[in-house]
């Protein structure tokens, strides 16, 4: 294996689909907490509420696109992520060694790993069943609140919050995690490749088991 | 980027899901996502349920009454009769007729 080579990790159209998922979603939380915690004046909230609004219905569109484009890559992202082994449990146990690194400075082992790690698709089915319940909830609290029963608007409400918080907190982990590794953030958000080694290092499995060699 | 883009050497394996995983996960993204779509349709058709329920017993309470016109009503005849004279009049408007108040003060 050459020092210079690199692996397709994320194609255009996953990258097309999270840019426009990065933007939409990081808007509607910053306007989601303002409207929550009431930060501003009445018309800086009717603001963000219609802000809101957009940056909900460009994830919606983005969400519909990505589905129907490439559906083959959203079962591949779920059968990935619903995919459990003993080594996502020996994960969580020492959390992938990054606290380890991070505040210690110290190497340990970690179980080999697929294309995701153990707490990446902990992150993942929270973002396949809380996105899609985000978005759904978001639509009948916004389009058709009075064409549903009272009590099931009320959960409706309840289930848009509570998905909402679980999606933002985890998405401080996401950020924070996601430029750690800077390779991969890189690959995400500029060309798609990734180094072999760091993938050979870091998901050792998908390059053992879930690669082609092009040519 | 194509696949014979020489800035990669690797791609994922396109076959690395099989036709059967690909239908049995597919079908199953599919079927849940339905759920909510059949729940929302369900609320929508039902939201004026209970409305319709109240129509329907009020005028099922109106064919079947001995009395279906108020001024056929022989308590209020016996009161026009008796007492009040007929609709409209003096003692009429005293007793059963009110007047607009701004309340908005006592409100306020």
């Amino acid at each position: 294996m050459t020092e210079s080579s690199f692996i397709l990790k994320h194609p255009l159209r996953v990258r097309v689909f999270h840019y426009l998922l990065a933007a939409s979603f990081l808007t509607l939380a910053v306007t989601g907490i303002m409207l929550y915690f009431k930060l501003l004046a009445e018309p800086a909230m009717n603001t963000a509420m219609q802000v809101h609004v957009v940056a909900g219905v460009v994830l919606t569109m983005d969400a519909l696109a990505f589905f129907f484009l490439a559906f083959d890559r959203v079962v591949l992202f779920t059968k990935r992520t619903f995919t459990f082994s003993g080594n996502d449990i020996k994960w969580f146990a020492v959390l992938g060694g990054y606290p380890q690194k991070i505040l210690l400075h110290k190497k340990v082992d970690v179980p080999p790993m697929g294309k995701y790690n153990a707490g990446q698709k902990l992150f993942g089915i929270c973002v396949l069943v809380g996105g899609t319940l985000l978005i759904l909830s978001g639509w009948v609290l916004w389009a058709l609140p009075h064409a549903v029963p009272h009590g099931a608007a009320s959960m409706i409400g309840s289930i848009h919050l509570y998905a909402s918080w679980v999606l933002i907190l985890f998405l401080f982990v996401h950020l924070f995690l996601g430029i750690y590794m800077w390779d991969d953030f890189k690959a995400m958000f500029v060309d798609g490749r990734i180094p072999y080694e760091d993938a050979a290092e870091k998901a050792p499995l998908w390059v053992k088991n879930d690669l082609r060699r092009l040519g | 980027m194509s696949k014979n883009d020489p800035s990669h050497e690797f791609i994922e394996n396109p076959f690395s899901l099989s036709r059967r995983e690909f239908i049995a996960i597919g079908g199953v993204i599919i079927a849940l996502l339905a759920l909510p779509a059949i729940w929302i349709r369900s609320a929508l058709i039902n939201r004026n349920h209970h409305i319709q329920a109240r129509t329907k017993g009020l005028y099922q309470d109106d064919a079947t009454a001995k009395i279906r016109l108020s001024h056929e009503n022989q308590a209020v005849m016996k009161l026009y009769k008796d007492f009040a004279g007929k609709p409209l009049s003096p003692v009429s408007e005293e007793l059963l007729h009110t007047k607009y108040v701004n309340r908005m003060k006592a409100l306020s």
